[in-house]
């Protein structure tokens, strides 16, 4: 299995105190991810502060487990571990076994995905995973898949097919002019809260936190060109609180 | 410096050794030079200095120079220029039986040995009940009750009681005795708290202002307190804590003395908690929480259920361990009857590895385990150097310390000891010795990157043109700090060894030595102690306590410090120190709280946090007069940051960056 980092003390991945593990490679382009080290399936070199070194480790099912247990006491109120990325759905067939092992011991699971993946994955995860922690981005047809890459017609499958299932969703929105914030997208957003309603919506302003990870991959980084004003945010908020939906700006 | 003795000071000098005088008077030079801004001033100050051997301490508190304020509910005056001779070293940093002293009487304690003292410390109350008659003190009635009160029966009202412990306290600091400790205030007080609630002549309101007072009357001589550094008082309050059945001590004192010093936002006197996974109310830690969410520094979290055994299997008795306190900055001591002096000296790990470092021919194929074994050689004939240094130790003659010591009423603590007479020190530079065998195993024997000749070569050199070395060095994932196995056997390796050579140490009391994983002295220290392989390079500061230089996930480090080895003599103190970020505890405050509960359920020893932003802090470096206030947690004290000096500023920064992940 290939990751990048094990984040233990994490607090800002679904409930209570987790580990996230981050497995690299994703099937998106967003030009704003904030995990850039995440998008490739392979191992990358890197070269930060004239050091270098290499982006993916190759864990095995045994160790992942190993580290997720050393916190254990710690997920006692509600915490867990959480798969992040990258999108981790496209490594569920490789996961499966540790998810299983997992579910045994009690231990709280949530992942975070874009959902553009094939059904047959959600399938598989629905048996295991307390929380989906799903990303809204570009509702559109076109502009999902002229911007991201991606197909919004199969996130929408898979929506449908999670929520038959289960109501234990956060959906976070990353807002960054005029990709995903913009009168249309933000429209389509609200219409899509109405219908589906979950346990939170965690809304947050893309940064720029991830310029040196850029830089050490020989990146560059979006520049955003216009900032989303805290009036701005706010109204979001309060929109998306008008459907009755806990919703949270997060400043990670 | 003779001259200028001989000039300022009125004192014959005879031809035995003068040293002494000239140390002390040092001392006193240095503090009131934080007062004055010109030599010139201070020095004219100086003229009036008085010193008085230590077989005549009366004879000081008899000259004592009284002053009081007038909007006070307490009376409280040192008179900094009068001090003893230190002929010897002066028992300190420890703390006083002040429940005894609560429920006896000056007088219950006269007996043929002490007449002098007694009389002179009545003497002291009547000079100190005839300015208060001619002052404006709004309270003087009041305050002259419970100063005769003091002469003539038990303490009779919280606010009497807690009058007389700063009397007590007064008279330490003017007798010469260092960071003296508070103790169990919350527990001490509980009874006459509770009677004057009951009685109607108290409500929580007025306690709250009495705390108040209290705070500000102990922080009132901060300049002259303050041993090496300024907010270096030793002024601890201990709260809370388990009880010998398990249950979990606490009442509204301990809510009391917390929120006080959450509102009132000075450095000095600082508290700590004694924290349990039994029973202890979320409330608590909540406002404990909250306390240190201000940035002040406190509560240092200290936890029974790991210390309390320790204690016992040390030897201390049951009753006692379970009534601990500590010395000035986390060394666990029983209160009341003890000479314990937990921070004698500080040793450094670092010093025997760098020794053998110089003197082995590396050139020799020597395996990892020969390595480590010479390590233990050089560090067994260390510890033997620190016996002899702990050996030549004198102690000064002192009457009113025996006078406030339970069993020592006939001869003098310095002579006949106390109850418990253990020794302790501190230490530093584990880290670097833990990372530096870890990186020699990686980089000399498993990937056969350099030679351990090349590596020590570098370092021997200050890694002059080898930054890359430094870099390799530094940059490495397993190090001291982190969750892992080996590393932590091979920390737990290294103290049990120290362990080990310690039980063969007793002291002329027949005390026994015991030592720590924190420590004052990780800057001036590390002055001293050259560059080595864990990348540090010549007189940088080593780390802090138990801490990493990396972004480590607190959970990760309480994992890795809560399966350290702490028995045997090893529990002198081992306190984990984070830094966080100001809005991470706002931004996760109920998660924050899951933290330290489930922190204190895994195992921690203690625990500070330094709450603050490396921007401020730069901020403050520049511009200091913006920020007057900004306190910061040093070593097991908190300060004005703008009193620190520069090295220490630095410090802060650097691990504020590193925290933050700027660096």
């Amino acid at each position: 299995m290939l990751i990048t980092n094990i984040q233990r003390f994490s607090l800002n991945d679904g409930p209570g105190i987790r580990t996230t593990i981050f497995l690299k490679g994703c099937n998106l382009n967003c030009q704003w991810c904030a995990n850039p080290e995440n998008i490739s399936f392979e191992k990358e070199k890197y070269i930060k502060n004239n050091i270098e070194g290499i982006y993916g480790k190759n864990v095995t099912l045994n160790e992942l487990e190993k580290e997720i247990l050393k916190d254990k006491i710690y997920y006692e109120t509600g915490g867990g571990v959480t798969f992040s990325g990258g999108e981790p759905l496209l490594h569920i067939n490789e996961l499966e076994p540790l998810l299983k092992r997992l579910k045994k011991q009690k231990i709280n699971m949530c992942i975070e995905t874009a959902l553009m993946v094939s059904q047959e994955n959600i399938k598989v995860v629905l048996q295991y995973i307390d929380t989906f922690i799903i990303d809204i981005k570009i509702l559109d047809t076109n502009n999902c898949k002229k911007i991201i890459g991606g197909d919004i017609n199969l996130y929408m499958k898979n929506i449908q097919t999670i929520f038959e299932q289960t109501q234990q969703v956060i959906f976070r929105i990353p807002l960054i002019k005029p990709y995903t914030y913009n009168k249309q997208n933000l429209c389509k957003i609200y219409e899509f809260l109405d219908k589906y309603k979950p346990l939170k919506v965690e809304i947050f302003k893309t940064h720029n936190l991830a310029k040196s990870k850029y830089e050490s991959l020989n990146k560059k980084m979006i520049k955003i060109e216009e900032e989303i004003s805290k009036a701005e945010i706010e109204e979001i908020k309060t929109n998306i609180a008008k459907f009755n939906i806990n919703v949270e700006i997060c400043t990670f | 410096m003779k001259k200028i003795i001989k000039k300022y000071l009125k004192i014959v000098l005879t031809k035995t050794n003068i040293l002494p005088y000239i140390n002390t008077f040092k001392k006193i030079y240095n503090k009131h030079k934080r007062l004055y801004k010109t030599k010139k001033e201070t020095l004219k100050k100086l003229k009036q200095i008085r010193l008085y051997k230590s077989k005549n301490i009366y004879k000081l508190i008899n000259n004592t120079k009284v002053e009081v304020d007038i909007n006070n509910h307490f009376v409280y005056s040192i008179d900094t220029l009068k001090q003893p001779i230190e002929t010897n070293r002066i028992i300190g940093n420890i703390t006083v039986d002040y429940e005894r002293l609560l429920n006896t009487s000056l007088s219950d304690f006269e007996n043929e040995n002490n007449k002098k003292l007694i009389d002179s410390l009545k003497r002291l109350i009547n000079k100190i009940e005839k300015e208060i008659k001619n002052s404006n003190n709004k309270y003087k009635e009041k305050i002259l009750e419970n100063l005769e009160e003091i002469k003539t029966s038990k303490a009779t009202t919280l606010y009497s009681g807690m009058q007389r412990i700063l009397f007590y306290n007064q008279v330490l600091w003017q007798t010469g005795h260092r960071l003296n400790g508070l103790g169990r205030l919350d527990k001490i007080l509980q009874s006459l708290y509770e009677q004057d609630i009951k009685k109607n002549i108290l409500t929580k309101e007025n306690t709250k202002e009495l705390i108040t007072d209290f705070y500000l009357t102990l922080h009132k001589y901060y300049w002259f307190k303050s041993n090496v550094l300024m907010g270096d008082t030793g002024q601890i309050i201990i709260l809370g804590g388990k009880n010998d059945d398990d249950t979990y001590f606490y009442n509204e004192l301990t809510y009391i003395f917390i929120e006080t010093i959450k509102e009132l936002q000075i450095p000095d006197p600082k508290i700590l908690l004694r924290v349990s996974s039994n029973n202890m109310p979320k409330d608590l830690i909540e406002l404990a929480v909250k306390c240190i969410q201000t940035g002040i520094g406190c509560p240092l979290f200290s936890n029974d259920d790991v210390i309390i055994p320790k204690l016992i299997d040390f030897g201390y008795e049951k009753q006692d361990a379970y009534n601990y306190v500590t010395a000035a900055c986390w060394e666990p001591i029983i209160p009341k009857y003890s000479l314990d002096q937990t921070n004698i000296m500080t040793i450094n790990f670092l010093k025997p590895f760098n020794k053998m470092l110089a003197n082995e021919d590396l050139n020799k194929n020597y395996t990892i385990g020969e390595i480590l074994q010479k390590y233990t050689n050089y560090l067994k004939d260390y510890c033997n150097e620190v016996f002899c240094t702990l050996n030549k130790i004198e102690w000064q003659f002192d009457s009113y310390l025996s006078l406030l010591t339970s069993g020592c009423e006939l001869e003098d603590i310095s002579i006949k000891g106390a109850k418990y007479n253990h020794y302790g020190v501190n230490s530093v530079g584990l880290a670097s010795v833990v990372n530096s065998i870890i990186n020699i195993k990686k980089f000399v024997f498993d990937e056969q990157k350099y030679t351990l000749e090349e590596l020590n070569n570098a370092r021997k050199n200050n890694f002059n043109e080898r930054n890359d070395i430094v870099d390799v060095l530094k940059n490495t994932e397993n190090k001291y700090g982190v969750d892992n196995e080996e590393i932590i056997n091979l920390t737990n390796y290294i103290t049990g060894f120290v362990d080990t050579i310690f039980s063969e140490y007793r002291n002329k009391f027949n005390g026994k030595l015991k030592f720590g994983l924190s420590s004052p002295s990780y800057i001036t220290e590390a002055e001293e102690t050259d560059a080595s392989l864990d990348g540090r390079k010549d007189k940088e500061p080593f780390t802090v306590h138990i801490s990493t230089d990396s972004s480590n996930a607190y959970t990760e480090l309480i994992q890795f410090a809560s399966k350290l080895n702490y028995s045997g003599h090893r529990f002198n103190g081992n306190v984990v120190d984070f830094i966080v970020a100001p809005d991470f505890i706002e931004n996760n405050f109920q998660k924050f709280i899951d933290f330290i509960t489930l922190s204190i359920k895994v195992g921690f020893f203690q625990m500070q946090m330094n709450v603050l932003s490396s921007k401020t802090l730069i901020e403050a470096k520049l511009h200091p007069e913006q920020f007057p206030n900004l306190i910061v947690r040093v070593w097991g004290f908190s300060a004005y940051f703008k009193d620190l000096p520069e090295e220490y500023k630095e410090v802060i920064i650097q691990r504020a960056l590193k925290n933050e992940g700027k660096m």
